[in-house]
């Protein structure tokens, strides 16, 4: 394998001397150590898997939901698209729809790239180009989804930046399909919307994996630690440190500086989001404040006595939000500079002084290395003024201000989950707060109703102020980011997965845009867990899987274990660590079936759609990076289920159950069609309600290639969760049943029944495969 | 004055659902569809309408209309628990892609069919399905039954004050032949 390497070196003292703004770039390397041969495909570029993308998109076909239904993105228009018109450029509705989604899908990958390429700069200036990266202990497949993609075996810090410019060149491409007059074919825009998903999945890898090999992070570890979590468990006794985003350098330097100084008695640091699990990964004393949408709340609770935010899902008004209660905010990433003047050659004593006169809002610090210093000196000067301080209104006071609510409903038509805030400020009216404490309970933290109030009652305090005595007790012990899974876990369960013995294998990842309240994503990970699923987390979703206790006063990941197994809740880590969901499909085709990786995308992802029972649920997705998460797991075939507002991404990928040419695939022994169950059914799909989501995931799972008892396991948990959530037995079952091993006996009469009511025809189990080349002797 | 979206950002494009103030205006559209779908989601279930719920009142238009009905959303249970047997489930992501085809003989074989009234699905979900309808449907007649304007069907109503929402509803349900 051929690459090349480069590095930078502000100083490097040599034998020859010292060197200043040192560059050095290596042309060429061979990785002539790997024995497994290349696969067909290694970096491929837009077009090279678009002949699989046509598969699955002509198994899964886009259903689009214009939800604007003109364009406006070049001044021929505004062009009406509606019915069979076309705009100026001769773009139809379906291409316009498919082009956002491309669009959406770039901004996320983007996020997520940017976010690697700055932790692979930062690392390398820190600790040096060749740095080993090391996914831990039991992953001698390290990095599955870079070989996979990419034939590359990232062993060092160089390595991860010459993937990172494949990405970056990547994304380049797609993002400039987009531009007008560029693709016109829906069919074309959806396939880059999957070269974006997996180039994201790709940059995400690289950017755990160098975040776990360098900063002390868990190393494949299920027993990764458990770290204090929920708005009770910050220590008001102490000056409070709030990060926001996803990215760990900045607030490292917090950790690390109260760690030098010994200050951990009077200072603490809280996350939010995914710099939450990153800070407790490196620092379990750190803490988890809470999901994305809990920013706001803990911001007006003035708890926070320096905010620092880095990059990605940060509320963008946080600097007047913070100065409403006093809290100098520290921007530190280049991407979310927030209106704040730079410090960053300023000395530390004198932005301290600033900060703490006052006289600036706060300051833009892209130094890392002062960050810590600045927010944890600034932190401990400010604590004492601040912690005399009021921030949230009292009950009297919020029932005399909503004595002058004008009944316009306009908090109401503005709520994303139509909760009737209005309502409840009318029942505050009478000093009656139960109704605002249910509205806090489901609130995401948007605050839509109070730019809708015409009285500018700062509604979202309210809430907050009536369940400030509940926050008290929001306090949970959730286990924090584990990173990879090993390989000899994937040896363990490899079989019993491929076959559907573990029945599947659930991810509930992604944002905190929920319908209804958190406890839904800890109420669905505990249905099938209970049901011995796999279950896996990350982000803001394994946040709020670990915010309900159950009788004994326990979280679901004090109950249960983290290793990856069959009734086990597995926590992987931050959004980046979501590629390690992939990488355990992928390392099943590897280690299970012994199917090399190396450039070997179709073939994988083919093995992975047919057999790996694996569901994605992203409940409260609400993020371009959820699109483009997503979409990386539409590529490797695995079906990706979101809550009712992921109806707006304006396109579902759903099959048709009665399209039987649909559902046949090749019997890779003899090589004849055969016709298959709709198993997957959809590949992405928004569920309105848990119980529907329930019973999806529950039918999602199913494979072509479960054996007898594992399509009958599989089954028997569908039939299950469908009356109880629906109240009948599911009309489908006869149609997964190929064979009598496949009936669940205890439900074997009803089964029967049904199959001789549909003039059910025995068939055989295929060794499945959607590609003609995979066919014995190459299906010529 | 024009309707407004419910959800004051879901504005729609340059076509939007014409006002449903009077049960009179669906006469014509009712009496033409030959193949109407009565589609009700999951809110229906918490929705009362006079002595019963929006599950009651879907299922006397049901009877008096003879219109099949498909819940989505698991509101399925609620019909068979009200031990009514005309309704089939479906998810409403799957509704608005199948209502594409104008062939689709829909969730009880009975169709193509040529209209939906829809409503119980989370304001913003049946905003996108019925978006899906208003630019790929084409062949169906959309009318919202929610009291919530809903641009992208034929039909929606108004933003409707509950009282006067409520008395229009049973004046549809008399125009079906029901309500007696």
């Amino acid at each position: 394998m051929k690459k090349k390497a480069y590095f930078k070196a502000d100083e490097a003292k040599t034998g020859l001397g010292v060197f200043k703004g040192l560059e050095v770039r290596i042309g060429q390397i061979v990785d002539d150590e790997w024995d497994e041969p290349m696969g067909p495909t290694p970096m491929p570029n837009p077009t090279k898997l678009r002949a699989w993308d046509h598969k699955l998109l002509t198994k899964y076909q886009p259903s689009y939901m214009p939800y604007c239904q003109v364009c406006c993105l070049c001044t021929f228009g505004k062009c009406d698209l509606t019915g069979d018109k076309r705009g100026a450029c001769g773009i139809d509705m379906k291409g316009q729809q498919a082009r956002i989604v491309l669009a959406a899908a770039n901004l996320g990958c983007s996020a997520h790239l940017a976010h690697s390429r700055h932790l692979i700069d930062y690392l390398i200036d820190e600790y040096g180009p060749r740095t080993a990266l090391i996914q831990g202990p039991g992953t001698e497949i390290h990095a599955p989804v870079t070989r996979l993609i990419t034939g590359m075996r990232p062993r060092t810090l160089e390595d991860a930046s010459i993937i990172l410019d494949y990405c970056e060149s990547q994304l380049t491409h797609t993002l400039s399909a987009t531009n007008t007059g560029q693709e016109g074919s829906w069919m074309d825009f959806e396939s880059k919307v999957f070269h974006v998903g997996m180039v994201d999945q790709l940059s995400m890898e690289i950017a755990d994996l160098a975040q776990v090999s360098t900063l002390g992070f868990p190393q494949a570890d299920p027993e990764a630690p458990l770290v204090e979590s929920g708005i009770g468990m910050m220590d008001t006794n102490k000056a409070i440190i709030l990060t926001i985003g996803h990215n760990i350098i900045p607030a490292a330097s917090i950790t690390d500086y109260i760690t030098e100084k010994r200050v951990g008695e009077e200072v603490e640091v809280g996350g939010m989001c995914c710099t939450a699990w990153d800070i407790t990964r490196r620092d379990p004393k750190a803490k988890v404040v809470g999901p994305i949408s809990w920013q706001l709340r803990f911001i007006r609770s003035g708890k926070a006595d320096v905010i620092v935010v880095d990059e990605q899902c940060v509320r963008t008004d946080v600097v007047s939000e913070a100065k409403k209660v006093k809290a100098p905010v520290i921007s530190t990433s280049d991407k979310a500079v927030m209106g704040l003047p730079d410090r960053s050659d300023d000395d530390v004593d004198s932005i301290v002084e600033e900060l703490l006169s006052g006289k600036i809002d706060g300051a833009y610090i892209p130094d890392h290395h002062k960050v810590g210093e600045v927010a944890v000196k600034v932190a401990l000067a400010i604590k004492p003024r601040r912690r005399k301080m009021k921030f949230f209104p009292t009950k009297k006071q919020i029932q005399k201000m909503a004595l002058e609510c004008t009944k316009c409903s306009e908090c109401i038509r503005a709520c994303p989950n139509d909760q009737n805030v209005m309502e409840a400020v009318l029942a505050a009216q009478t000093g009656n707060f139960e109704l605002l404490h249910a509205v806090y309970k489901n609130c995401i933290g948007c605050a839509r109703c109070e730019s809708a109030c015409p009285n500018d009652y700062a509604l979202h305090s309210w809430m907050a102020a009536i369940g400030e005595a509940e926050c008290k007790d929001e306090r949970y012990m959730v286990r924090t980011g584990r990173g990879a899974i090993q390989d000899t876990e994937i040896r363990n369960v490899g079989q019993p997965i491929v076959f559907g013995e573990i029945p599947g294998v659930i991810a509930h990842v992604g944002c905190a845009n929920y319908p209804g309240g958190g406890q839904d994503v800890h109420d669905m990970a505990e249905e099938f867990a209970k049901r011995r699923y796999i279950i896996v987390t990350s982000g803001c979703a394994a946040v709020s899987a670990g915010h309900v206790r159950d009788e004994n006063g326990q979280t679901i990941y004090e109950r249960r274990s983290g290793e990856f197994d069959a009734g086990c809740v597995v926590n992987v880590g931050s959004c980046v660590a979501n590629s390690h969901i992939a990488g355990a499909a992928i390392k099943i085709a590897a280690i299970f079936a012994k199917r090399n990786l190396r450039g070997n995308y179709v073939e994988i992802a083919d093995y992975i759609h047919n057999r790996v029972g694996a569901v994605g649920i992203s409940w409260g997705a609400m993020s371009q990076k959820a699109a483009s998460i997503a979409a990386g797991f539409w590529r490797l075939g695995v079906p990706v289920i979101v809550g009712p507002h992921g109806s707006k991404y304006r396109r579902m990928l759903l099959g048709n159950p009665d399209d039987e040419r649909a559902w046949t695939v090749y019997d890779a022994r003899t090589g004849d069609r055969v016709v298959t169950a709709p198993g997957p059914e959809h590949l992405f799909y928004a569920a309105e309600t848990v119980a529907e989501a329930n019973v999806m995931t529950a039918k999602l799972v199913l494979r072509p290639n479960d054996t007898g008892k594992g399509r009958s396991i599989k089954l028997s948990h569908y039939i299950d969760i469908h009356e109880k959530s629906y109240g009948f037995f599911p009309e489908d079952v006869w149609k997964y049943i190929r064979r009598d091993t496949d009936i669940p006996i205890t439900l074997k009469d009803k089964i029967l029944a049904q199959m001789k009511e549909n003039k059910w025809k025995e068939r055989r189990i295929p060794d499945p495969t959607l590609l003609k080349e995979q066919i014995i002797g190459g299906g010529k | 004055m024009r309707p407004v979206p419910w959800q004051t950002g879901e504005i729609c494009g340059p076509e939007s659902a014409k006002s449903l103030t009077k049960s009179d205006v669906l006469k014509r559209d009712l009496g033409k569809a030959k193949k109407p779908l009565l589609i009700v989601g999951s809110q229906a279930i918490d929705e009362k309408h006079g002595k019963g719920d929006m599950v009651d009142y879907a299922i006397a238009i049901s009877k008096a209309g003879n219109i099949p009905v498909v819940a989505t959303g698991g509101a399925i249970k609620a019909f068979i628990e009200k031990g009514f047997e005309g309704a089939k489930s479906m998810g409403a992501m799957e509704l608005a892609s199948r209502l594409q085809d104008p062939d689709w003989k829909g969730p009880h074989g009975k169709g193509p069919h040529d209209m939906i009234l829809i409503y119980g699905i989370p304001y913003y979900m049946q905003w996108t399905l019925l978006s899906a309808v208003m630019n790929f449907g084409t062949h169906l007649t959309a009318i919202a039954l929610g009291r919530y304007y809903q641009p992208h069907a034929n039909w929606s109503f108004p933003n409707m004050k509950e009282k006067q929402y409520h008395e229009i509803l049973d004046e549809i349900l008399a125009l079906v032949g029901g309500g007696k």
